[in-house]
């Protein structure tokens, strides 16, 4: 294929990636019956702001706090996943027992679980724990899921970091814990990048686990829940449908616009190193 | 080991509902109710505004499903211990029964609609505002004339000698929908004729006498050849419910069966036509109109484990009894109380007269109170009738509406 | 003293993962295999036991029988797709240029939007009355049934899919480029190979790791569909486009069967980690053959 036709290729594919996306936003603009008459156009009699405006409204769901409800929730997890999973990986990296062989091998399981399968029993143990339909509680469970790829690669980083560095530091009188945050965490600052892309991805987006362990009694909606509520009952009236999806997902959007040459490169470092 | 045994063993979800804490000497009422097109969450809360405001000491809170619906979500909140103190649209069932509050005590029950017929084994648990009729046919009397249909038909064969002269002429004869709808608008249809010939239709699939798919079978085969011969829209399967009333509404179809509740959807969508109603056909040689199918409208249970029992009973009284309440809910949702008088569309008048003239009200589908199918009936019911459209005989749907029910008992 | 600190250390450090883990993870696990021994309905008293009745309902259970299928169908052609695109694209838009830049943009976006927000935004797109066929029958068209028929519906659930996932691949394809030998590349073109002979024969051997890992991620990801499911076709129609995933949730809570859904559990869980394990095997021994 000569590099003509491989743009003309390109610029094909990437006009059909977009589409949808251009559909979601000239309608998010438009009255219901232009939107039917002419879903391809862009608005006819001249862009209207009330149907943004009356999505932005709505009683059922919140936009604003269903964004700050979902960013707590990213942060709390990435931190805690990285204080987790960081300091345990590097053990098992380091560590030539069997049993942190096991431990590996224990956590690899892990990635082959699918989450639905999980929040069914896990809201007998959180309803156990007390933390049924708790922020904490649901905090935890999102953590614990991101705990085997995230140990699963930090132990294959880790790996690659010569151990004399840490012998060295141990040598100096370092303990095991502040050689690892002193010495290597810095080191791993790639792959740790890579985690909390895809753990903020995978967070944000995620709609089983919320919907369940959150529930209706909580009070808190995240974006997903927050459109589920807001959007199924009326799947057919547009002027909901399209602002709506358009405010869910224009943040983390604009975000990987902006971010989108670090995300990318970020995810392919991950995973040749992992 | 232990972990799993006490998450099962426990089922105490009543001490942990208490930890809802009242703040401030107010005591918050949790009510999951039903989102529709008709009760929208801003209703609801308009709704209970004034509840609130007799009332200072307690603060109602309207919970929206998280889940598919109400159902699946008073379920999984069951399930969390968490569950509300209030649940609208749900009757009472054997499974649901333990967790409910028996209200049988309570003098405001008598009399309220349906109440008698939704109990279950002798004990009200479920209290409603009014009564939705279910087994009618609204049709678009410009479509009628023009097809030169002078009187709306009586029996299933003059109901489908309509359907092909209303096609000749244009127009789609029978509007239907996907979601819930396909089934629902089966059930309705048939539900007298199915009175008639099974008057015990519920106990007799119970104990095993009667098979639910076998005794629907000419029903199934005649919605096969409505679909055959082009009178239902063969792509109706990817239209959603809400999607279903505006394509009535644009005037190319003719009929729409629906509950009473279509008539406030009516109310509101003005139509450039007349839309009028008639009873669901009988067999030829039943009489018409048949027994006809009725619900009771925005039941509510109260929860066993309410941490805040006199605030919800005080509520659910309010609701299911206070002359301005009740209106309101009637009149939002298209539904009927008698004694409760407000101002009737035409339509709704018309609704009201095939309420006061049927012979006879009747459970439809899953049923409530003595008449019950195994739970979830209905929507297995509308996943095997949607199979119609797919290819499936009328037959192998029967059999695995059979086998469901059979896999449930 | 110095080993029992160093123990102390080593155990805060792993522990508290460990732990946890063990809490939210294996725990629940065991639960599943427990309650899929039981008829418990998820919230009365305490579930009593009924040995392997769960099972052998399994075995007939025609809904199942038919998720089942569509849940199959969906891994393996969505697999196909995902790989044959992600591989595919990625040869294209290797190397750094500001162009190649923004196709890997435009091919990477839809994974920042949720499966939930593909699956409304798709089917008011495709939908009976959506973009798509509002534009045909407002010009005289008959409706297409994206989603109204259930064969249209499958292949529009995996085209959603694939459409939504495959950037993915791209990205990690491109990983498994960079580690190419790019003499080994050269010199193959010096001797004058072709472009398809410099592919298949330096090119393919060389991502044989990241084949592997992209086809086990796809096929891990697929058989859990759920998000889209609820999204896009709501199940429908009639039934027909209910994954494994779905069905689990439905039977657990809509049909208030918990015993019956964890078993299904059960089994997707096994499936899953089979299927992974058997690609894993395959591959690894097609790739000793090629270094033979």
């Amino acid at each position: 294929m000569n590099r003509y036709a491989r743009l003309v290729f390109l610029s094909v594919s990437a006009l059909f990636m977009l589409v949808p996306l251009y559909v979601l936003v000239v309608n998010a603009f438009k009255p219901q019956q232009d939107i039917l008459a002419n879903p391809f156009g862009l608005p006819v009699e001249g862009l209207t702001l009330d149907f943004l405006a009356q999505a932005l409204d709505n009683p059922q769901f919140n936009i604003f706090r269903g964004y700050a409800v979902t960013l707590l929730f990213v942060v709390a997890v990435n931190v805690l996943s990285v204080v987790l999973a960081g300091p345990a990986s590097f053990v098992i990296a380091r560590s030539p027992r069997r049993r942190y062989r096991l431990l590996m091998l224990a956590f690899l399981a892990g990635t082959f679980i699918p989450s639905q399968v999980l929040v069914i029993p896990v809201v007998y143990v959180l309803k156990t724990l007390g933390l049924m339909g708790t922020i904490q509680g649901f905090v935890l469970f999102e953590t614990v899921l991101t705990l085997p790829f995230s140990i699963f690669l930090y132990a294959g980083y880790i790996s690659t970091i010569p151990s004399t560095l840490d012998q060295a530091a141990a040598m100096d009188g370092a303990g095991r814990l502040r050689t690892f945050w002193q010495i290597v965490f810095p080191l791993m600052r790639p792959v740790v990048a890579t985690m909390i892309i895809l753990n903020t991805f995978s967070v944000w987006n995620d709609f089983v686990n919320p919907q369940i362990i959150l529930g209706p009694g909580s009070g808190l909606y995240t974006v997903t829940t927050g459109v589920y509520a807001a959007v199924s009952q009326y799947s057919t009236d547009y002027t909901v449908v399209f602002p709506t999806l358009l405010l869910a997902i224009a943040p983390l959007l604009i975000f990987f616009v902006f971010m989108q040459r670090h995300i990318i490169s970020g995810l392919t470092a991950g995973a040749t190193k992992g | 080991m232990t972990l799993v045994l006490t998450a099962c063993g426990g089922g105490g979800f009543a001490d942990e509902a208490a930890t809802q804490a009242d703040e401030g000497g107010v005591t918050e009422v949790r009510v999951l109710v039903n989102i529709t097109p008709n009760l929208t969450q801003t209703y609801w809360d308009g709704l209970v505004k004034t509840f609130e405001d007799a009332n200072p000491g307690i603060d109602v809170k309207i919970e929206a499903p998280t889940g598919k619906g109400v159902a699946d979500t008073l379920q999984q909140q069951l399930a969390a211990g968490n569950p509300p103190d209030v649940v609208e649209t749900l009757m009472v069932d054997k499974t649901m029964a333990p967790q409910m509050l028996d209200l049988t005590g309570q003098p405001w029950v008598k009399g309220t609609p349906l109440v008698e017929e939704g109990s279950l084994g002798g004990k009200v648990y479920t209290v409603g505002v009014g009564e939705q009729a279910q087994s009618l046919v609204f049709y678009n009397k410009a479509a009628f004339e023009k097809a030169g249909i002078s009187k709306p038909p009586t029996t299933y064969d003059e109901l489908s000698e309509a359907m092909a002269k209303l096609k000749d002429s244009g127009y789609l004869p029978l509007r239907t929908a996907g979601d819930f709808v396909t089934g629902l608008q089966l059930l309705q249809l048939s539900g007298p004729a199915r009175a008639v010939s099974h008057p015990q239709w519920h106990q007799d699939i119970g104990a095993g006498r009667l098979k639910a798919g076998e005794s629907m079978l000419p029903h199934l085969e005649r919605y096969k050849t409505w679909i055959d011969k082009g009178y239902v829209d063969k792509n109706a399967l990817g239209v959603k419910y809400a999607d279903g009333e505006t394509g009535f509404f644009s005037g190319k179809s003719a009929m729409y069966v629906m509950g009473s509740w279509f008539t406030a959807s009516v109310a509101k969508a003005e139509p450039d036509f007349e839309v009028g109603v008639f009873p669901a056909p009988v067999e030829k040689g039943q009489s018409y109109p048949g027994p006809q199918g009725a619900t009771m409208a925005a039941p509510y249970m109260v929860l066993k484990g309410t941490a805040h029992k006199d605030a919800a009973l005080k509520l659910v009284q309010w609701l299911v009894t206070d002359k301005a309440a009740v209106t309101s809910q009637l009149q939002q949702d298209g539904n009927f109380r008698s004694g409760y008088e407000r101002k009737f569309t035409p339509l709704e008048a018309e609704v009201q007269k095939i309420l006061d003239e049927a012979p006879s009200r009747v459970a439809q589908g899953e049923g409530y109170g003595e008449n019950t199918l195994p739970r979830g009936f209905n929507s297995a019911w509308n996943t095997e009738v949607q199979g119609l459209y797919v290819g499936k005989s009328p037959r192998e749907v029967a059999t695995a509406v059979d086998r469901w029910v059979d896999g449930r008992s | 003293m110095r080993s029992t600190r160093a123990g102390v250390a080593t155990a805060i450090m792993v522990l508290p993962a460990t732990v946890l883990y063990a809490v939210m993870l294996v725990v629940p696990v065991g639960l599943a295999l427990y309650l899929s021994l039981t008829d418990w309905d998820g919230f009365s008293a305490s579930p009593s036991l009924v040995g392997a009745a769960n099972y052998a309902d399994l075995l007939v259970d025609p809904d199942l029988r038919r998720s089942a299928i569509v849940t199959l169908l969906v891994a393996a052609v969505g697999t196909a797709g995902l790989n044959l695109l992600g591989l595919g694209f990625a040869l294209l838009v290797n190397g750094a240029s500001r162009a190649n830049s923004f196709f890997r943009m435009v091919l990477f976006y839809p994974h920042v939007l949720s499966a939930l927000v593909v699956g409304f935004l798709w089917s008011a797109i495709l939908g009976t009355t959506g973009a798509v066929n509002s534009f045909i029958t407002t010009r005289g068209g008959e409706v297409l049934p994206f989603l109204s028929d259930p064969t249209w519906a499958t292949i529009t659930m995996i085209a959603v899919l694939v459409w939504a996932g495959f950037g993915v691949n791209v990205v990690l394809y491109l990983a498994g480029l960079q580690a190419v030998p790019a003499a080994l590349v050269e010199a193959a073109e010096i001797d004058g190979a072709t472009r398809w002979q410099v592919f298949r024969n330096v090119t393919l051997p060389a991502l044989g790791p990241s084949v592997t890992v992209n086809i086990v991620l796809s096929l891990v990801t697929l058989l859990k569909t759920y998000d889209l499911v609820v999204s896009l076709t709501a199940g429908g129609p009639a039934g027909q486009t209910q994954t494994v995933a779905y069905l689990i949730l439905w039977n657990s809570f809509h049909d208030a069967r918990l015993g019956f859904g964890s078993a299904q559990s059960v089994v997707l869980m096994i499936v899953t980690a089979a299927l992974a394990f058997v690609v894993t095997r395959l591959r690894r021994r097609g790739e000793m053959a090629v270094h033979q």
